[in-house]
């Protein structure tokens, strides 16, 4: 079994080159730059993989940022609380061979940290870029605001 | 006649799609589509040419390193740059860690639940598995009351209702063939090799600095060896590696490689299936004496063509009249028209999209049908992937390659023709990760009596700076990544890219027919395969995944909202 630290691990997922899609992405890049408390880490995940499966079981509490190919408007942002594999909305299939089998493997060895997913709805076409659009720019800092409050939270008190 | 759709392919979310045309329990017409948009291209023209390696790495978070080694030889390739030797080898031993975690996550994860019912394993009896486990291997964990425990977890998670990863599997089908106590090994080496590949891609944070996307440096690599500094490759983090090296030589000849061939002798039909291509294409790999000489690669490079093992053609991938891709069925135009071959130096990704319009039942295979171009050498359709690398360097006389396929031959009892086949590329992999590990642990040796000799140096910094390189220059980078054949080509024009091709693996194998009709490796070795049961095609399924698909670099732009795995109609 893996050793649990204390620390709130933030995941951004996303592909960089596919515009909005790497939002997860964008927004880790930009929580990388704060000086957070050092209980705090970030991790660039990129398109998911079984090569973060350590990271995410190391840490007491998870806080995954990626993007979702939901119903509602591009720029909405839902917070859930996933406790299966099956409780994530449907993310775009541009991470492949990534993620969701890296969440069954997670959700099968079970002992997991508590999951937060700060999702955000995109456009699912996407042109291949490396710019976010305005409305998800905007959703990219509010996703970052949003990953602030649970920096508080964890280490109770006031952070940013 | 009945029209079977998988789509997708991949067990996780993918982007191949197949058609297969079944008469009389067998396939006699195959389709393979990518279903995505490629055009990495557009978006890395017009930079600096030393930047390309962290962009291509975005491409999949699977073989990430693998892009940004291949960016990296091309950009060296077009400039004559030469890396030191200590760079070189840590390349190379971030390479072999690729290739191993790769291989072991695509048989465990992504390929075994074909040939492991998973259901069945609540039947075993965990004695009777600890005896096979020992009869088959030395590895520790082999006691009744492990494999007990590891059903109990399973029974657990199954009882759950959350059946998570094993939701897509077709458990029950006649066609697995193993008792109860050899399902329930494999599913306790699942969660083991889980475990065990959360360790070994350490050795891409500690010369890449991070992980999954670890960093790559034109003329080297960006880490510096200093046995006695805390922020360098210091002797702890050489140890370090030392012991992931040793924990990976145990994984793979202890468990995966007795696994592969104690599941094999229960599937020893599969010897004939599949096998489809008679070609292999092998770029050849690991570099001992520089990138530019590839007679003292590892692997060999060259082809081999009519499963002829007596003759190795050589490979000139600048060669413009040996490898073209053609669009007769891809959705793109050519300016020199639909029948025209480019040399990916002369690339071009014009789109042109005809097929019907999303969602559909059935693609129009006379016309345009995926997003995938159709590469060929000589033209001729060619396999890559481990299986080729083994045959060429079979064909080539190598001794390590003949010592290892032999072996495992030997050891099944079955001849060499055994190898073309779906139970042969899954095996091939295996033994490729062998081979890896071995030569792992060999170059790790030579690095440690580089720091030992003090030739610490990992960059070579003469061609850094843009004013030393020509005008216009062009080059390429070949890799022999995980899948197979990997090829970047580079153009360069007043310091910038110029044009960027990459002609990736999955292109190879699971492109469209060209316009003489010829099928590329994905429908060739579909084409004559049994399907005992239409509603669960199984056996299409087991082919595929033993080429370990993965269309994430192959075509990159989702378009049409995926289909989940086995959609089925009859004609």
């Amino acid at each position: 079994m893996t050793e649990r630290r204390h620390e709130l691990l933030i995941l951004g997922i996303g592909n960089l080159l596919l515009g909005d899609e790497g939002v997860g992405v964008h927004a880790v890049q930009q929580l990388e730059r704060m000086e957070l408390p050092p209980e705090i880490a970030c991790m660039d995940g990129g398109t998911g993989g079984f090569h973060l499966l350590e990271a995410m079981q190391q840490a007491e509490r998870l806080v995954i940022i990626d993007a979702a190919a939901a119903d509602d408007a591009p720029g909405s942002i839902a917070r859930l609380r996933p406790r299966y594999a099956s409780d994530y909305p449907p993310t775009l299939t541009a991470h492949d061979i990534g993620l969701k089998d890296l969440l069954s493997a997670f959700h099968l060895l079970g002992d997991n940290p508590d999951v937060r997913l700060i999702a955000i709805t995109i456009d699912p076409h996407q042109d291949l870029g490396m710019e976010l659009s305005p409305v998800i720019q905007q959703a990219a800092e509010q996703a970052v605001a949003m990953v602030l409050e649970e920096v508080d939270e964890f280490c109770g008190k006031q952070f940013a | 006649m009945s029209r079977i759709v998988v789509d997708p392919v991949t067990r996780v979310e993918g982007h191949l799609r197949v058609e297969a045309v079944v008469e009389g329990g067998r396939i006699v017409d195959a389709f393979s589509s990518g279903m995505m948009v490629r055009g990495l291209e557009k978006i890395l023209i017009g930079r600096d040419p030393r930047d390309a390696w962290a962009i291509v790495g975005r491409v999949c978070g699977v073989c990430t390193s693998c892009h940004s080694l291949t960016s990296v030889r091309a950009v060296e390739d077009a400039l004559g740059i030469v890396i030191p030797r200590t760079a070189e080898l840590i390349r190379n031993l971030m390479e072999c860690t690729i290739q191993i975690h790769d291989h072991v996550v695509h048989f465990y994860h992504l390929h075994a639940l074909d040939w492991v019912d998973v259901v069945s394993v609540l039947k075993a009896d965990p004695a009777r598995t600890a005896a096979i486990a020992q009869s088959i291997s030395t590895y520790p964990k082999s006691s009744a009351a492990y494999f007990s425990e590891v059903q109990q977890r399973i029974k657990k998670f199954v009882d759950s209702g959350q059946l998570g990863i094993f939701a897509n599997g077709y458990w029950g089908h006649p066609q697995f063939k193993l008792p109860p106590e050899v399902n329930l090994l494999g599913v306790a080496h699942y969660l083991e090799a889980l475990e065990w590949q959360k360790e070994i891609v350490k050795v891409h944070t500690i010369f890449g600095g991070k992980n999954p996307h670890p960093n790559y440096l034109v003329g080297g690599v960006p880490c510096s060896i200093n046995v006695d500094e805390v922020n360098a490759i210091n002797t702890e983090r050489l140890n370090y590696v030392g012991s992931l090296i040793s924990q990976a030589e145990e994984f793979i000849n202890q468990v995966y490689i007795p696994d592969v061939l104690a599941i094999a002798g229960f599937y020893k039909d599969w010897a004939s299936i599949g096998g489809g291509l008679p070609n292999y294409l092998s770029y050849g790999d690991m570099p001992t004496r520089g990138y530019a000489h590839p007679e003292y690669f590892k692997f060999p490079r060259g082809v081999v063509l009519n499963r002829d093992l007596s003759t190795v053609h050589p490979v000139n991938a600048k060669d413009k009249q040996e490898i073209k891709e053609y669009i007769a069925h891809s959705w793109y135009n050519y300016q020199e028209g639909n029948d025209a071959g480019m040399h990916p130096f002369d690339g071009e990704t014009s789109l042109h999209y005809t097929g019907p319009k999303p969602p559909f039942e059935t693609l129009a295979e006379s016309e345009k049908y995926s997003f995938i171009k159709t590469p060929r050498w000589q033209d001729q359709p060619m396999e890559v992937g481990p299986l080729a690398r083994l045959v060429v360097g079979y064909a080539a006389g190598n001794t390590d390659i003949r010592e290892v396929v032999n072996d495992a031959l030997g050891r099944l009892n079955v001849p060499k023709e055994a190898l073309f086949s779906t139970l042969g590329r899954t095996a091939a992999r295996a033994l490729d990760a062998k081979l890896a590990v071995h030569y792992m642990r060999e170059f790790f040796g030579q690095l440690l009596d580089q720091v030992k000799a003090n030739e610490t140096s990992t960059f070579n910094p003469e061609k850094w700076n843009p004013s030393t390189w020509p005008a216009e220059a062009e080059g390429v980078g070949l890799t022999e990544a995980p899948r197979g054949a990997l090829a970047h080509y580079i153009k360069i024009k007043d310091g910038r890219i110029a044009n960027y091709q990459l002609v990736v693996p999955t292109t190879w194998n699971g492109s469209p027919r060209d316009g003489r009709g010829q099928h590329s490796a994905f429908e060739a070795s579909l084409i004559g395969s049994p399907v005992a049961n239409l509603e669960q095609p199984l056996e299409i399924i087991r082919t595929l995944h033993s080429f370990d698909p993965c269309l994430a670099c192959s075509v990159h732009l989702y378009d049409p909202k995926g289909r989940h795995l086995g959609q089925f109609h009859e004609e």
